[in-house]
């Protein structure tokens, strides 16, 4: 098989495009010479290549005898009209053929002398195809390109991997170069190249190369050569331990943006549980509410959205912006405080209707508002269909960042950074607002609040106006990280519940800590055991147990009364 | 003036109560079977009914709980499940060479087709006792109660009560549904169980001797109805009867008087535990099926809805409601299939806001509605005397 | 000097770091009946809570006889014969008179046994006989929540005697009742002591004085012990009379 460095006939002239080292290959008659310069091509990114070869191999390619006697190669493409004629495209530009005065020239291919190929130049061709992403200007594909070329282990492949990483400057496409090239040098017979390989490798500590370094030692243990061996042991020893730093950190990346989304679910419920002592069932429903609304957002923003009232069927068209480019991508930004008042009025809504009377028979506000969940689920669907809806990832919420080795998703880096500016938010209006004073001091006795000429009516509604606006905004964050669909609040509600109590009923900054520590624990467990579901269920009896030894969760309140 | 007893007031005394229950249910044993082999009920709705007297004993253990102890337990449909996961497991077994695997030639261990379906070639070793009845009926018993004891023992001891209870009862239900639906544990997973033919060496799918069979099932779940009435009518009337209750007025106070509250409770959990396992245990052969989905918080809640219907603190009031609420369903999810869930929400609300002592209450309030209707024509007003309100929760 | 029946060291308990208790020490004796006083705040109700194992103490010895209190809950403690009669009338509301005195009656409390324990003729004689004692005789089949304030008191003073215990702690057993009433009380008191350990928290004064004839008052302050001796040193105290009796007769503050 030839090698593209292998004769020495004519050095790739530097200068030449490849539309032009092909047309010279075209144009030369030698076949070993013409395989050399097409040889010549192998790193070279020009998309031009492999649509010119593809030409080639399926006989497109021809060579037009201009009237001043030149040679010059084209291609024809288009359809054949009713004489057989095609268009041409000169290959060394890519130009239509034109004629002195410059009205493109139609040709028949079978008045032309054909471009031939034989086997041995396909066999050239496809070697460059082969080898025609590592020079691709596109930093994804070229890398692509490397990893694949790296793992396949053919020494054949190696020059074009040095060539490439001596013209390479992407720090990435170098790292990956020096690590394909070592892999395939791995391969090689001679120890001392294996050895000098396995330092690259434990250097490089890439978990991806694990796999293929293990089977190189499974060899030289076979061949009893003990120093590769040795080496071997180090490197994947190195990229063992390197993997372990990286699940480490990146455990604690995913349960922490975990926590935050159960922070972000359960703050809500802190407030209408802990601070009301309400048992929200229908707390999963608002979160939904949120997400219907960025739903909704979207589809306003966007080309518009029809749907019918159930039961009193009132047929509602929403007419769209029909946004395009970044402005439709704000929807979401827009989405933020729809979904909260969304849900703060649906919340009042129902604190008005049901709620407020049953303040002090917490078990059967528990029943009520199940109730109140089934109509609403119900509700959900007969409007929005029973399957789950499509919401849009915003461009910046979509995309990921690794460092390390981590990877950091930005939905994820985002619901963390949310999570903490909510519960900042919180907290301010809880204890710097005077509306957090009135909340405070009508949770702790709405009696002695009324005495004092507390509106303490105004005030439940707007606390639990608050909470439920709380879940709206999960609800709107869901959207990036679930599924939307009518019944996906009863998702989060056993989940929020728990982040609750655990924290302690009544404690905003218990159901920070237990959301977060909930979190973690989920994301280790599932670390460990692999196995996401048998991780939620060791984690409720986790719960359980806790709670044998802090009935009362993290931080409760204190009660000196009976009852 | 007032009454010692603590039943609804149309029904005076609870003696009274009990005697209605046991004679109606001593009718519907009797009639109904007696209907059915003549034709006059169709064999549908027999089965129906006796699912309905199945979900009646659900609802009973929601209330002995609930309504006579004070504890909102959001785990009974688990307890339920469980029991009818148990006898569900002889059931399977009994198909043995009827399945569809061993049919097809493919199944010569006799395993559950899903074993066979997740290839499985021989039988697990915790399932081989269910080839003997007694042994599946010890467990419908044994493990519901075991899982109740040690549950109960856990939260009782750490003295978690209210909603805690219901809420950490809720999560349990939770994690054993999510359990349940995985194949890993040899369970059924989603699919459950299905597909049963025979019982104590009868069909169940027989076209000549099928419907005997379900006659027997329905007979012996009104007869546990019975039984399960009987049991609850003789412990209301115990000093144990008068423990719980007090746990469920006061329970701080009752500590002070020396009774270790967590004891009791644990009792009457493993009892409403086993109860509902019965239920559950009769429901599997007369509904043909048993899956996680019976499992899950939202089935507890709605075995809940059904006692707040009736009328909690009752022992007629979990059965009226039970039967109502599940005939309604299957008459509305077929008349009015999109909006069966709002019915039952809507159900819940109403009774919840309007109706704290259900369907039960209602005689004394259109009586007293009647009487205050009369008395507003008489010239002279007198103050009315009020119902005391049902036991706080 | 007699060994205490109940005794009481260097206990200290806060609640939120309100010190409700600090370095209190007590003792009570056999058959004694002790009166405790003392202004609002100063203690009085955790120092119950204390004894009957409501509430643990951060530091400090309570020993009843052999057994060590702050190891048991309550009601292991209320097994061993402490009973208590709460500040606010604690019966049980939805039970008639006549249960809430069976449930009270002195007789095992396990499961099993109230199961199937029945009433015999001596538990019905002693049960009419309480009743008569506390004059619900009427009202036996009544709803205890719809006695009036007074005789919830008596009721809960009647469950006290019916479980027969050998130290009762009584919190403010006056309030709610007429003069009248009041002072049946603090004869009944009077005549259960010698048979029973009491300790008596009151305000009233006129009724201190009633029941504390003969026997010792212990006054608190601020958690501890602030005197004790005879209800006329006391009076006489100029500390007392200072944080208490100086500002009048209930010393509200």
């Amino acid at each position: 098989m030839p090698t593209p460095h292998a004769a020495g006939a004519e050095p790739t002239r530097q200068t030449d495009t490849a539309r032009q080292t092909i047309v010279r290959a075209i144009l030369t008659d030698d076949d070993a010479q013409k395989r050399t310069i097409i040889g010549s091509l192998v790193g070279q990114g020009d998309e031009a290549i492999g649509e010119l070869f593809t030409a080639w191999r399926q006989d497109s390619l021809f060579i037009y005898a201009a009237p001043d006697g030149a040679k010059v190669p084209v291609e024809l493409t288009g359809d054949k009209d009713a004489n057989g004629a095609q268009t041409a495209v000169k290959v060394i530009d890519g130009a239509p053929l034109v004629d002195v005065v410059g009205h493109p020239i139609r040709l028949v291919g079978t008045d032309l002398t054909a471009v031939e190929h034989d086997s041995r130049l396909r066999l050239a061709m496809k070697n460059v195809v082969d080898l025609l992403d590592l020079g691709s200007p596109i930093l994804s594909k070229r890398l692509h390109a490397i990893q694949t070329i790296g793992f396949a282990q053919k020494p054949d492949k190696l020059p074009a991997l040095e060539a490439r990483s001596r013209i390479e400057t992407d720090a990435a496409a170098k790292t990956e170069l020096r690590e394909a090239i070592a892999l395939i040098q791995l391969a090689d017979p001679d120890d001392a190249v294996k050895l000098q390989a396995l330092t690259v490798l434990r250097e490089l500590h890439n978990s991806s190369s694990y796999d293929v370094i293990k089977a190189a030692r499974t060899k030289a243990d076979a061949a009893a050569k003990t120093s590769v061996a040795k080496a071997a042991d180090a490197a994947l020893t190195a990229i063992e331990h390197h993997k372990s730093v990286v699940n480490f950190f990146g455990t604690l990346f995913r349960g922490l943006s975990a926590g935050s989304i159960l922070l972000v679910v359960a703050l809500g419920l802190a407030i209408t549980f802990g601070l009301m002592g309400v048992i929200n069932m229908a707390h999963g429903e608002m979160i939904t509410v949120g997400a219907y609304a960025t739903y909704i957002t979207q589809n306003v923003f966007g080309d518009g959205m029809n749907f019918t009232l159930p039961f009193i069927r009132v047929a509602i068209h929403l007419p769209g912006l029909h946004l395009t480019g970044w402005t439709y991508q704000l929807y979401f930004v827009a989405a933020i405080p729809i979904g909260f008042v969304s849900a703060a009025l649906v919340g009042i809504l129902l604190e008005r209707s049901v709620i407020r009377f049953l303040y002090r028979r917490p078990l059967e506000s528990l029943l009520a508002t199940w109730g109140v969940s089934l109509i609403l689920q119900q509700l959900f669907k007969l409007t929005f269909g029973s399957n789950n809806v499509n919401v849009d990832s915003p461009v910046y919420l979509s995309s990921n960042w690794t460092f390390f080795d981590i990877t950091f998703d930005w939905n994820r880096v985002f619901v963390i950074g949310f999570a903490a500016v909510i519960v900042f938010g919180v907290w301010l209006a809880l204890t710097k607002t005077p509306l957090g004073l009135l909340i405070r001091c009508v949770m702790q006795n709405r009696t002695m609040a009324a005495c004092m000429g507390v509106r303490t009516e105004r005030v439940n509604m707007l606390t639990f106006g608050l909470g439920s606006g709380l879940a709206g905004l999960a609800g709107v964050f869901v959207t990036q990280l679930g599924t939307v669909g009518p019944s996906m609040g009863q998702e989060y509600i056993v989940d929020s519940f728990m982040t609750v109590v655990v924290g302690g009923v009544g404690s905003i900054f218990g159901t920070v800590v237990s959301a977060l520590g909930i979190g973690m624990a989920d994301q280790s467990i599932q670390q460990i055991l692999l196995n996401p579901v048998l991780g939620k269920i060791l984690v409720l009896v986790a719960i359980i147990l806790f709670l044998q030894w802090r009935p009362t969760g993290l931080f409760a309140a204190k009660s000196r009364s009976l009852d | 003036m007032t009454s010692p007893a603590t039943g609804p007031s149309f029904l005076r005394s609870r003696h009274l109560e009990f005697k209605v229950i046991g004679v109606l249910l001593v009718l519907l044993t009797v009639i109904f079977p007696v209907l059915n082999a003549h034709g006059v009920i169709s064999d549908f709705t027999l089965t129906l009914w006796g699912k309905y007297l199945c979900y009646a004993l659900l609802a009973l253990s929601v209330d002995i709980l609930w309504g006579y102890t004070g504890l909102l337990s959001l785990g009974q449909a688990l307890f339920f499940s469980l029991g009818g996961y148990m006898l569900g497991m002889h059931l399977m077994l009994l198909i043995g060479p009827l399945g569809s695997y061993a049919k097809a030639g493919q199944n010569p261990a006799g395993l559950p087709d899903f074993m066979v379906f997740l290839g499985h070639t021989f039988l697990p070793a915790f399932w081989r006792p269910f080839y003997s009845f007694g042994f599946a009926a010890l467990m419908v018993f044994v493990l519901p109660g075991a899982v109740a004891l040690i549950f109960g023992f856990l939260a009782f001891r750490s003295r978690i009560k209210g909603v805690y209870f219901s809420i950490l009862t809720q999560a349990l239900t939770y994690a054993a549904s999510i359990l349940f639906f995985r194949n890993a544990l040899l369970m059924g997973g989603n699919n459950g169980f299905t597909d049963f033919k025979l019982i104590l060496g009868h069909s169940l799918v027989d076209k000549d001797t099928g419907p005997a069979t379900m006659r027997g099932l329905f007979i012996a779940s009104a007869v546990a109805v019975l039984v399960v009435c009987a049991f609850c009518h003789w412990l209301n009337g115990t000093k144990f009867g008068l423990v719980r209750q007090a746990i469920r007025d006061g329970e701080n106070r009752v500590l002070f008087s020396g009774y270790a509250t967590a004891h009791f409770k644990l009792f009457v959990f493993v009892v409403a535990a086993m109860i509902a396992a019965v239920g559950g245990a009769l429901f599997v052969p007369q509904a043909g099926i048993i899956n996680p989905d019976q499992m899950t918080p939202a089935k507890s809640i709605e075995a809940v809805v059904w006692v707040a219907v009736g009328g909690r603190g009752t022992l007629i009031g979990p059965i009226i409601g039970a039967i109502a609420i599940n005939a309604l369903r299957s008459w509305a999810t077929h008349a009015y299939p999109d909006s069966w869930l709002i019915i039952l929400g809507a159900i819940f609300l109403v009774v919840v806001l309007f109706l704290p002592g259900g369907i039960v209450s209602l005689p004394a309030k259109l009586q007293a509605f009647w009487q205050r209707r009369r008395k507003s024509s008489v010239p002279e007003p007198t103050p009315l005397q009020v119902e005391p309100e049902n036991p706080k929760s | 000097m007699p060994h205490p029946l109940l005794t009481v060291e260097d206990v200290s308990k806060t609640y939120d770091g309100f010190k409700a208790i600090t370095k209190l020490t007590f003792y009570l004796f056999e058959g004694e009946l002790r009166t405790v006083i003392g202004p609002n705040g100063a203690g009085k109700s955790t120092f119950f809570d204390l004894i009957t194992g409501r509430a643990q103490p951060d530091v400090g010895k309570i020993e009843f006889g052999n057994h060590d209190l702050t190891q048991l809950n309550e009601y292991e403690i209320n097994r061993l014969g402490i009973g208590r009669k709460f500040q606010t009338p604690s019966v049980y509301t939805e039970h008639t008179v006549w249960d809430n005195l069976v449930l009270s009656l002195k007789g095992p409390r396990g499961v099993f046994a109230s199961l199937f324990q029945r009433l015999s003729s001596t538990d019905h004689d002693r049960l009419d006989e309480l009743l008569k004692l506390i004059r619900l005789d009427a009202k036996r089949h009544w709803k205890a929540g719809l006695l009036a304030h007074g005789e919830k008191q008596w009721l809960e003073i009647g469950m006290l005697l019916a479980a027969e215990p050998k130290v009762l702690l009584v919190d403010e057993p006056a309030a709610g009742m007429t003069d009248e009433e009041t002072h049946r009380t603090g004869e009944l008191l009077i005549s259960l002591a010698g048979k029973h350990s009491i300790i008596v928290i009151e305000h009233d004064m006129a009724f201190v004085r009633q029941i504390a004839r003969d026997n010792n008052v212990t006054v608190l302050h601020q958690g501890s012990v602030l005197c004790e001796g005879k209800f006329e040193e006391v009076q006489s105290n100029p500390k007392v009379r200072e944080v208490y009796l100086g500002r009048g007769k209930h010393g509200n503050r």
